[in-house]
């Protein structure tokens, strides 16, 4: 059996390295990954940049310079703030009016105007008017009318205080999707020209079986995927101190979509109908990983996506260097994923190659 | 030992219900080449499958080589040799290849490419691709696969089937040597020509039954009206006579055709197989 899987693998591999699409595709998604993961920058600004103008302004620029993640600009005009923030320079302007200590002092309510982009969110919203009232309070010269409560900080899980990862790193697990899925297309598109040639049944009446034909597609498309990822994953330093559950992850990953390889190789008939599924896959595929990046807009029904487990625990392993126990869960998830997908992706293969 | 090394008995095989192979019988023996011939649809391709082991009759065996067919299939496919009616060859790969890639599933660690490609007259094309090929030369090539492992039993479906006559020659040229070699080849085509000069016997099917099995010359003796065909002129006229061999009478009939008129021409005519299958199967071939 040995002697017949590795001769189907060799001819496999000869059969791909002259599929110039799926080399050059390959190679040139290599490059591209690379090259946009050490574009993006690999620090995370935790600064908050606020502007201030009006009476106060500068009270509050000397009492708060120092202050660690507040950066506090001094505008000599409302238009200059106005200005500022909507370049973008600002997270937000803070416009004290020119009557508002004597206002205040009369105990009538002053209004101060707060500038904020467009595209600012709620939470950060409410955190600037949070802000905004300790800042009237410093600038009218009283405190909160409450005394303030002592905290006890509990912090559950790891504590990565400090320690924020940048957007890059978080970029690994989609880039390591779309490499996957490049391979699975390159598989699943060799299976379906062997089901259409109908070079597999001249291959099923020598001494070789379907078992062997299916052995060497997994071997070969796993192998392949796994090599490659790993590869692109090494270029982009992403094997800190947990390289083992990184590497387990990926072949997690690469055995993932050589089932989906199986089951899209059975049903597609031609490269058209290849590249429909496989957009059809990379689709589910990829919400995981590109919730990933911003983990406040994931919906928790991601969760029962294929790709959910493999992407935390590249995630977690190579930014977090998480070790086994914390990428357990979700390697086993992964695990759970690939047996499915490959069970079915192997029964519809050999159901088809069967019956031609 | 059984000295014939196919033998089929009453295999049966329905498609959802509807039958494709109903009680199908034959032997070949070795060195023997059985033409078995059909119309499309008569159910050459699904007795082709479950001598390859690809289907599992429903009814009846298959013996191939003595052994049992599906259950001993890696076994007799190891020593079988097909080709089939599609021209099945890695096309991104050169003729070189194909032949080394199928050496290694039958394990044959001592191919002769270039031999085998000298056979079919592809020698100095061994380093192209298949891509490149015409027709006949993929065809040429299937033959050539099929010989990898010097098979005892050779399944040839349509081999020559629409080729230009140099490839036919060159491939009825290999199926004679290897049925010479000793090796029992069933040669599955719809043109009756060719069944007639390759093989030794030929079965018609027909709506998935056995019609019939016997040698060419045999069926046509039997079955076939045999006819002498006498061309003479008379008073300026060309004069064309037909006289049925079979009938009462057809001795006198031809001495008095001959001695009324100056003689042109006079010829035998004997049944074809392609009549004999409408005698049997009340429909030609292609109807």
């Amino acid at each position: 059996m040995i002697r017949i899987v590795w001769a189907i693998i060799r001819k496999d591999i000869a059969q791909m390295s002259r599929d110039r699409f799926f080399a050059y595709i390959t190679i040139l998604g290599l490059v591209v990954y690379v090259v946009l993961f050490w574009a993006l920058p690999s620090t995370v600004d935790e600064t908050l940049d606020l502007g201030v103008h009006g009476v106060g302004a500068n009270l509050l620029a000397e009492q708060l310079g120092g202050e660690e993640g507040l950066d506090l600009a001094v505008f000599d005009t409302s238009d200059a703030l106005e200005r500022a923030v909507t370049d973008g320079e600002l997270v937000a302007g803070v416009d004290f009016p020119d009557d508002f200590l004597p206002t205040i002092a009369t105990g009538a309510q002053a209004t101060v105007t707060v500038y904020v982009p467009a595209d600012t969110t709620d939470d950060i919203r409410t955190a600037i008017s949070g802000l905004v009232r300790e800042l009237a309070y410093l600038v009218a010269g009283t405190t909160l009318p409450i005394t303030a409560p002592a905290e006890d900080e509990v912090v559950l899980g790891p504590d990565r205080a400090g320690d924020q990862v940048p957007l890059k790193d978080k970029l690994r697990p989609l880039l390591a999707i779309f490499l996957l899925m490049m391979e699975m297309m390159s598989l699943a598109s060799l299976i379906a020209q062997e089901i259409r040639s109908k070079t597999v049944t001249a291959v099923l009446v020598t001494p070789a079986r379907t078992t062997d034909f299916l052995a060497a597609k997994t071997i070969l498309g796993t192998a392949l995927a796994f090599v490659e990822v790993a590869v692109l994953m090494a270029a982009i330093r992403a094997f800190g101190s947990s390289p083992t559950v990184l590497l387990t992850a990926l072949l997690l990953g690469s055995f993932l979509v050589t089932g989906m390889a199986l089951l899209a190789g059975s049903t597609g008939r031609d490269f058209i109908e290849i590249l429909l599924l496989s957009v059809a896959l990379i689709v589910p595929m990829m919400i995981p990983a590109g919730a990933a990046m911003f983990p406040g807009s994931a919906a928790p029904w991601i969760k029962v996506l294929p790709a959910y487990g493999m992407t935390q625990a590249i995630v977690r392993a190579s930014a977090y260097g998480a070790g086994w126990a914390e990428a357990a869960p979700y390697l086993l998830t992964t695990l759970a994923w690939c047996v499915g997908v490959f069970a079915l992706g192997v029964f519809m293969l050999k159901r088809k190659v069967e019956t031609l | 030992m059984s000295s014939a090394a196919i033998v089929v008995d009453g295999i049966s095989y329905a498609y959802d219900g509807r039958r494709a192979v109903d009680e199908v019988g034959f032997t070949v023996e070795r060195g023997e080449t059985l033409g078995f011939l059909g119309p499309n649809g008569a159910g050459k391709s699904t007795t082709i499958k479950m001598l390859t082991g690809r289907l599992r009759p429903q009814t009846g065996t298959i013996t191939i080589l003595d052994m049992p067919m599906p259950s001993q299939a890696s076994k007799i496919q190891a020593r079988m040799g097909v080709a089939f009616e599609e021209k099945n060859l890695y096309t991104n790969m050169t003729a070189n290849e194909n032949l080394v890639f199928f050496a290694r599933l039958f394990g044959v660690s001592d191919l002769d490419t270039g031999g085998l490609l000298d056979r079919v007259d592809l020698a100095d094309r061994g380093n192209d691709r298949v891509a490149e090929f015409s027709k006949g030369m993929k065809q040429r090539l299937m033959i050539a696969r099929v010989l990898i492992n010097m098979p005892d039993v050779l399944l040839l479906d349509e081999p020559t089937d629409g080729l230009d006559p140099v490839s036919s020659q060159s491939i009825r040229q290999v199926i004679q040597e290897e049925a010479e070699r000793g090796a029992a080849i069933l040669l599955t085509t719809h043109d009756m020509a060719e069944a007639d000069k390759l093989s030794n016997r030929v079965a018609f099917i027909n709506e998935g039954r056995v019609l019939v099995t016997d040698t060419p010359e045999n069926l046509k003796l039997t079955y076939g009206n045999r006819s002498v065909r006498i061309r003479a002129r008379s008073d300026g006229q060309i004069v064309e006579t037909v006289i049925p061999l079979d009938e009462p009478g057809a001795d006198e009939r031809i001495r008095q055709a001959v001695a009324a008129h100056e003689l042109l021409t006079i010829h035998t005519q004997e049944a074809t197989l392609e009549d004999i299958f409408i005698h049997f199967a009340g429909r030609g071939l292609d109807a």
